[in-house]
């Protein structure tokens, strides 16, 4: 009998490992070469994997959930012939190399050809003179001042920089050489002014989705140690006047841990479009004298809003958040729409619930009742909190377009652009269009780009055609 | 010593050679009677007779196939070609033959000849008169090439390149043929191929150029020094084999280094020297090396300042890299 052991192959593109998600054959199973065998899903794809010879199944290895190395044997084959010249084949030989030609010995591989998209990134070495408090895994210095760095010992990803575009300098090194003794290198590192960072520390405890930092006193084999609190050392005597130390508390707390943990955990990506909101303009125009009859003055969030939540019951997901504690995505059927809105102490988030069985007016009122709160500063706790997506209004100010931030745990966020008067192409003539940006953020880690686009599309449908907000209202 | 500009010292080298050894020969257009379009074998023709002072039809590929055939029989040939534009009807013969010749023959035969021809803008002559083509001769192996920028070099390096074994190509730089002048030794005396010289020490900045533009990168020089920033400048005068050595040197007292020729900047020269530099001195680097040359385009015979790597364009560069 000659059995054959087939191993996951390399499948390119830098993959390691595969996860199997179904076997399609099982042990005594006679197969045919390039008969499917078995599914794998790498981080990059799902792929079907074919039998590589004819033969019979005798051992299937790795279970449904497992992961396999590349590399590793995935099932071994008997290929039939003789039981007393039992052997295992390993790998397939290598196809005969044609012969010289005319023009030359042209080989189909050649020593490297493999390496192209396998090398793997070496491991970063750890630094000897390594000091808390700063970090940067990719510092910038001219190799002069990397050479001083070598000579001194120091570990350049340590120092923090002076120098124009953020460089480490000579001095900055000598500075940190000089400093460096078994004693000090550990302990916190007070920097110059100029050299904040600015990053707020990690708070012992708190859920993080980095991997755990290990530290230098564990002998730590990555690069990414613990950040130590940064100080930023006085400019001047207190009372100087150079300075002012602004507690953190508040508003400005929860803002601060709020966006620090939304980018620690969500993968931001941004999408931005543009919107022809000639027929929006127009449908306002004819509906505000009679929304004024009712007492609402009625301006575009409206519309935007319902535009959103009529797109969000075209792409459930992006209504999602996700629960770290049980490692699911919970899709809400529930439409709970927050708007961002300035106030003097921060960012507020006042929440207009239920919105999908708002009608343009109540969500008007809605909108302007917690306008009024957050500005007068007497907002309700009822209405701040647990909204399923977030629309930010950047106005007047808000550029030509943003990378809005997510709102901790929702997937998607809406930035709306100040509406413009732009010259656009109509019917292959240059004509005055009204148009808006839309910028759009998504969590790439739920949200795929092509969902993320398409959602986008669809606000953008809605909104110029608005008319359709009215032949889906429910 | 007397007093001569690069015309007159190329014509000197010439005489004094063909003196010294009857090998010697001169061919191309209108070297013979007329005295060459910018009359550097004038009197050539009067005193060696057209045996040695050869006027050739208008064929650059057959001035260098001829000269190729004279130099394996024996004869030491100094083909003019009259534009260094013009000598590409002949680049296969340099590149295919000449360049290779020692090498097909296993070390028997070599086409041991100089290729003199005027080089660079800065005459008003157009686009088919002023290109610097240097770089795609010093791309192919078994050739060496010259670029001088003094009266006194240029004899000296024309006597060295006449003698040595193996080709070369002279480049004349046409814009100071007239307005280069110097005491020049006189009688028999060579510069060495591959040295390059220092011709203005420094230590803040290492400017690295040859030919016509080592005027204009000393001109930048000295308004850099007003601004405090002390260039040392390098004149290659071979280009290849290059000097490194002397480059390396001088950056790494300097940490920094600016290269200036008028040809091209992508693929040229400069571009060879900044990779040695990186290789050689990389961490001696205090910031990134420049290159100030021409431009990717056709020579432009209206925007000639424009191309040329001019003064007013070489000196914002030494002084950035200065203060990186």
């Amino acid at each position: 009998m000659k059995t054959y052991e087939f191993k996951l192959p390399d499948i390119g593109e830098g993959v390691t490992e595969g996860e199997i998600v179904k076997w399609l054959v099982s042990p005594g199973d006679a197969v045919a070469e390039d008969q499917p065998i078995v599914e794998v899903m790498t981080d990059k794809a799902t792929v079907t994997i074919t039998a590589p010879k004819s033969g019979k199944v005798l051992e299937t290895r790795g279970a449904v959930g497992g992961t396999v190395p590349v590399h590793s044997v995935l099932v071994v084959f008997d290929l039939g012939g003789d039981a007393a010249t039992a052997q295992v084949l390993a790998e397939p030989a290598r196809s005969e190399e044609p012969a010289a030609t005319a023009v030359g010995d042209i080989k189909e591989s050649l020593p490297g050809m493999n390496l192209m998209s396998t090398v793997a990134a070496p491991a970063p070495s750890n630094g000897h003179a390594k000091a808390a408090g700063y970090f940067n895994d990719k510092p910038l210095a001219t190799p002069a001042t990397r050479a001083l760095a070598r000579e001194l010992g120091v570990d350049l990803r340590v120092v923090p920089p002076t120098g124009p575009n953020g460089r480490v300098t000579k001095d900055d090194v000598r500075a940190l050489g000089q400093s460096s003794s078994p004693a000090t290198t550990m302990a916190p590192v007070a920097q110059r002014a100029p050299a904040m960072t600015g990053e707020p520390t990690p708070r012992p405890g708190e859920p993080t989705a980095l991997p755990p930092r290990a530290t230098p006193e564990q002998g730590a084999p990555s690069p990414a140690t613990t950040r130590a609190p940064v100080k930023i050392g006085a400019a001047a005597p207190a009372g100087a006047g150079l300075e002012e130390r602004i507690p953190l508390r508040g508003v400005r707390k929860r803002i601060f841990e709020g966006m620090a943990r939304s980018k620690h955990t969500a993968a931001h990506f941004t999408f931005v479009e543009e919107c022809d909101v000639t027929a929006l303009k127009a449908l306002r125009a004819r509906l505000r004298p009679a929304a004024e009859k009712e007492g609402v003055k009625l301006t575009f969030l409206p519309f935007v809003l319902k535009a959103v939540v009529a797109a969000l019951k075209k792409h459930p997901t992006l209504n999602s958040a996700f629960d770290e504690s049980s490692q699911e995505i919970v899709v809400r059927r529930y439409y709970d729409i927050g708007i961002a809105s300035a106030t003097d102490s921060g960012l507020v988030v006042p929440v207009v619930r239920s919105a999908d069985r708002k009608s343009i007016l109540d969500v008007a009122r809605d909108i302007a009742r917690l306008a009024e709160d957050t500005k007068a500063g007497k907002i309700n706790p009822v209405d701040l909190g647990g909204s399923t997506f977030t629309i930010t209004s950047l106005g007047a100010q808000g550029g030509l377009f943003a990378t809005p931030i997510l709102n901790f745990p929702e997937v998607g966020i809406l930035g709306v652009h100040q509406m413009k008067q732009k010259p656009v192409v109509r019917d292959g003539q240059i004509v005055i269009g009204d148009v808006m940006l839309l910028s759009l953020s998504f969590d790439h880690r739920i949200i795929d780009g092509h969902v993320g686009a398409a959602f986008a599309y669809e606000i953008i449908g809605y909104l110029q055609d608005p008319d359709r907000l009215f032949l889906e209202m429910g | 010593m007397s007093q001569m500009n690069m015309v007159q010292a190329i014509n000197d080298a010439l005489r004094l050679e063909m003196r010294r050894d009857s090998r010697v020969v001169v061919l191309g257009e209108d070297v013979g009677k007329v005295g060459g379009v910018f009359r550097v074998t004038q009197g050539l023709f009067d005193e060696f007779g057209d045996d040695r002072v050869i006027d050739t039809p208008l064929s650059e590929g057959g001035i260098i196939g001829a000269a190729i055939g004279m130099a394996l029989y024996g004869l030491v040939p100094v083909p003019e070609i009259q534009f260094s534009d013009f000598i590409f009807p002949a680049y296969d013969q340099i590149v295919s033959e000449v360049a290779k010749m020692r090498y097909r023959s296993g070390g028997e035969y070599a086409s041991k000849l100089v290729i003199r021809t005027p080089v660079g803008g800065g005459i008003r002559g157009g686009h088919y008169h002023s290109q610097s083509p240097e770089a795609q001769f010093i791309h192919v192996a078994g050739l060496k090439v010259v670029c001088p920028s003094n009266p006194a070099d240029a004899k000296g390096l024309l006597l060295a390149s006449i003698r040595d074994p193996d080709p070369v190509l002279f480049f004349e730089p046409k814009r100071i043929y007239r307005a280069a002048k110097g005491d020049v030794p006189e009688g028999d005396y060579t510069v060495p191929l591959g040295k390059a010289k220092v011709v203005r020490p420094g230590k803040g900045v290492t400017l690295v150029t040859y030919g016509a533009m080592l005027y204009e990168s000393l001109e930048a020089a000295n308004q850099a020094a007003a601004q405090g920033v002390d260039v040392e400048v390098v004149d290659l005068r071979t280009l290849w084999p290059l000097d490194i050595d002397t480059i390396i040197e001088s950056v790494k007292k300097t940490g920094r280094v600016v290269v200036v020729h008028e040809a091209p900047k992508s693929c040229g020269l400069g571009g060879e020297i900044v990779a040695l530099v990186n290789e050689k001195a990389f961490l001696h680097l205090e910031a990134p090396p420049v290159r100030v040359t021409g431009f990717d385009t056709p020579f432009p015979y209206t925007l000639e300042n424009e191309y040329l790597p001019l003064a007013h364009r070489i000196l914002p560069a030494l002084v950035e890299t200065a203060r990186y």
